[in-house]
């Protein structure tokens, strides 16, 4: 009987259905062993960005970063008048990140999720600096990250940072720099930058630097792991070094779009 | 030269001579002129500014169109959509408040705000504060600020006879508001 009968209250699935057919790349070309150098790429590289800004028109600022299998999408909305009762004198910066649930290798619940606000506060972190709210008294800045596709957190934060400062930008927020950030970690005694999830996975500590290439200044450095101070001081110079690159990159982007 | 595009944390290049004021988009850090905005610095007289036409947050002088939108006794509440020219995006009003003290210049005791806005008129102001924690103090103290459009209570547009009366020209009736100066008289 429940057989023969079309259910109707229930979603029904289709007719024909074909297993799904899963990419084998990574298998085919083998894990990385200890002792190995780096694949794909040299320590001191990172993957090459695709930085566009204005891709979403209803918010007043927006852009879309893409460095091989990380993509993020970053809007921004405000200045906007602040909900709370309390009198703020200086504008208020609120970031929001968001996974998609087809992100990563394990399917991400949302609501449930934790890692995005921990996410959030190091971009807000990366972000305040550089932001003038103090000519932006009673009023909130919306910040909304949506992470399509992770690959390694580290490289997450970073380019979400960089998505976040290009949107900024766009959005005609005044900022004393635009804010650019790398990622590096340490495998074994090398140092490598801007760290794939497998990467960062053997890796024994990781860094994100957030600094304003234009200015010199560093914002934020997000550190986990173990590293020796001199690996630290290392990885600092390797990523402001970087830095520098990635803001040619979002400059380009920006006067392009300008 | 003074037609390129900077980014912020640019710095810009000044002409020898008097440095210019700051204006918006531009900060000074360590004695040095920089931009805090993507765009084309300009010279407006004798300030610097890189102008970028966005919706912003009313500040004190702001020129503010809004339609009002509660009464009481003491205060009318206005919402505001339009911010020194620019309209702000929908859903992303900012609120104001006109207080008895602010409708007029003179006799401001014997101000009724029921004799001067109804609800969905719309209202020219300027912003004299950031007010409180929630609106903005806007006042309509000047020959050119008040209602600018009204609707009667048989739902035609009204129009002006006098700085405190407007007219139906359905019925004839004559309902009290606190008029802006029409700007072609």
């Amino acid at each position: 009987m429940a057989q023969t009968g079309f259910d109707r209250r229930r979603i029904n699935g289709p007719e024909q259905s074909h297993p799904p057919t899963f990419g084998t790349q990574d298998e085919v070309e083998g894990r990385w062993i200890v002792g190995q150098p780096r694949k794909a790429r040299k320590p001191m590289d990172i993957r090459p960005i695709f930085l566009q800004p204005g891709l979403i028109d209803q918010a007043n600022g927006s852009a879309y970063v893409e460095t091989e299998r990380t993509k993020i999408a970053c809007a921004v909305y405000g200045p906007r008048q602040t909900k709370s009762t309390a009198y703020h004198e200086k504008g208020k910066l609120n970031v929001e990140v968001k996974f998609t649930p087809f992100s990563c290798e394990r399917r991400r619940a949302p609501m449930r999720d934790a890692e995005d606000r921990s996410l959030a506060v190091a971009i807000h972190q990366a972000l305040l600096p550089a932001v003038q709210v103090e000519l932006l008294p009673k009023s909130t800045i919306d910040i909304f990250l949506t992470i399509i596709e992770a690959d390694g957190i580290e490289a997450c934060v970073a380019a979400g940072t960089v998505a976040a400062s290009t949107a900024l930008a766009d959005a005609g927020i005044e900022m004393i720099g635009l804010v650019m950030s790398c990622a590096a970690a340490v495998v074994e005694q090398e140092t490598w930058l801007d760290p794939t999830e497998e990467e960062a996975r053997s890796a024994r500590g990781s860094l994100v630097l957030s600094c304003m290439p234009a200015l010199g200044t560093v914002t934020s450095v997000w550190q986990s792991g173990k590293l020796r101070p001199e690996e630290v001081l290392g990885c600092m110079d390797a990523c402001q070094e970087r830095c520098s690159d990635i803001h040619s990159v979002v400059a380009q982007a920006l006067l392009e779009n300008a | 030269m003074d037609s390129d595009l900077v980014l912020p944390g640019q710095p810009i290049s000044l002409p020898r001579g008097p440095i210019p004021q700051l204006g918006p988009g531009t900060y000074t850090r360590d004695a040095q002129v920089r931009a805090s905005l993507v765009g084309i610095p300009r010279n407006e007289g004798s300030t610097l500014t890189i102008s970028r036409v966005r919706p912003h947050p009313p500040g004190p002088n702001s020129v503010v169109l809004g339609s009002i939108t509660r009464l009481s006794p003491l205060q009318a509440m206005l919402s505001i959509t339009v911010v020194d020219g620019v309209p702000l995006p929908s859903g992303e009003e900012f609120t104001g408040v006109i207080r008895t003290q602010d409708v007029r210049a003179t006799e401001k005791d014997k101000v009724k705000i029921a004799d001067c806005f109804r609800g969905g008129d719309v209202v020219r102001g300027v912003v004299i504060s950031l007010g409180d924690a929630r609106s903005y103090f806007v006042t309509t103290a000047r020959n050119d600020l008040g209602v600018i459009f009204a609707t009667s209570e048989a739902g035609a547009t009204m129009e002006p006879v006098s700085w405190q009366e407007m007219r139906c020209p359905k019925t004839g009736k004559i309902e009290r508001r606190k008029c802006a100066k029409p700007e072609n008289l």
